[in-house]
């Protein structure tokens, strides 16, 4: 059974799966294309980063990075309202999305739909982290692009069980 | 539909609003929006008001959706009233669990406000 829960993932196309994760998203949540793109979000002071744990058929991390401008108006998609700081309704919107992204991009894989947890989403602020993980069986890296705003999401899979 | 009182249970403000806005979308009239952020608030507050619709995640800190669910049937609380869950996970046995334990209906998010009124509409009228 672990062989084949590996083989399935290690077989599927992962980027594709989360372009289509990342598309589904914006569009049905916030009514706004996310394409992938070659640019990263430019680094920026307050940085924030939505963090969702993977548990189970597969342990690792999602982590969806971007800055204030894009969390701003991701805030403002979701909510309706137009806001300028980056309170915790800004915080919340961005892990809400980092979690609709992760879970959707799980749900693409039939051994993770049912096999694999979702941790609730923590928030970190700033750029100047590090995260650690031991030796990861693989990671996926893209950005994408809604309006002018850069994203940037992030899979790494730690171990596959 | 007019009158409307309704529960929703999420942990995240955002999305509580979110579903607020898809249902009056939807056409409900909701004359009460009453909100939780875990299942242990839901409880509290459904043993003091009473709603025609609950709406609640599943994945939630302090009493998930799903224990949340079978914990308002132990305590017979809101024995008539619809409940739908609202799930990230596209795990069919989270939906499978969930309607055993006495929901009516699921939303996997992300979702369209077309989904809400298709699965929350006939089942709210239905009930009122």
């Amino acid at each position: 059974m672990a062989t084949m829960t590996r083989q399935l993932i290690e077989d599927s196309p992962h980027a594709v799966h989360l372009d289509e994760a990342v598309d589904e998203v914006f569009r049905l949540m916030m009514g706004v294309q996310c394409i992938p793109g070659e640019l990263k979000p430019p680094s920026d002071t307050e940085m924030l980063t939505a963090v969702i744990g993977l548990a189970g058929a597969i342990s690792g991390a999602c982590l969806l990075s971007l800055g204030r401008k894009s969390a701003l108006r991701i805030a403002e998609f979701l909510t309706g309202v137009q806001t300028a700081e980056m309170d915790t309704t800004v915080k919340d919107a961005v892990g809400e999305v980092c979690n609709m992204i992760a879970g959707a991009w799980k749900g693409k894989y039939a051994p993770l739909s049912s096999g694999c947890m979702l941790s609730i989403p923590a928030i970190v602020t700033g750029s100047n982290y590090q995260l650690h993980m031991q030796s990861p069986e693989f990671s996926i890296e893209r950005c994408y692009q809604f309006e002018d705003q850069i994203i940037d999401f992030k899979v790494i899979c730690e171990s596959i069980q | 539909m007019n009158g409307i009182r309704v529960l929703i249970v999420d942990d995240s403000s955002v999305m509580r609003k979110i579903v607020e806005r898809a249902l009056r979308q939807a056409g409900l009239e909701l004359t009460h929006v009453f909100e939780a952020s875990s299942g242990v608030e839901g409880l509290e507050l459904l043993r003091a008001e009473r709603v025609d619709l609950i709406v609640s995640d599943i994945n939630m800190p302090n009493m998930d959706g799903l224990t949340f669910l079978k914990q308002l049937r132990t305590e017979d609380l809101a024995a008539e009233v619809p409940v739908v869950m609202i799930t990230t996970e596209s795990s069919e046995d989270h939906v499978r669990e969930a309607l055993a334990s006495g929901a009516q209906g699921y939303i996997r998010k992300p979702f369209t406000a077309d989904q809400v009124k298709e699965r929350v509409l006939p089942l709210v009228e239905a009930a009122v």
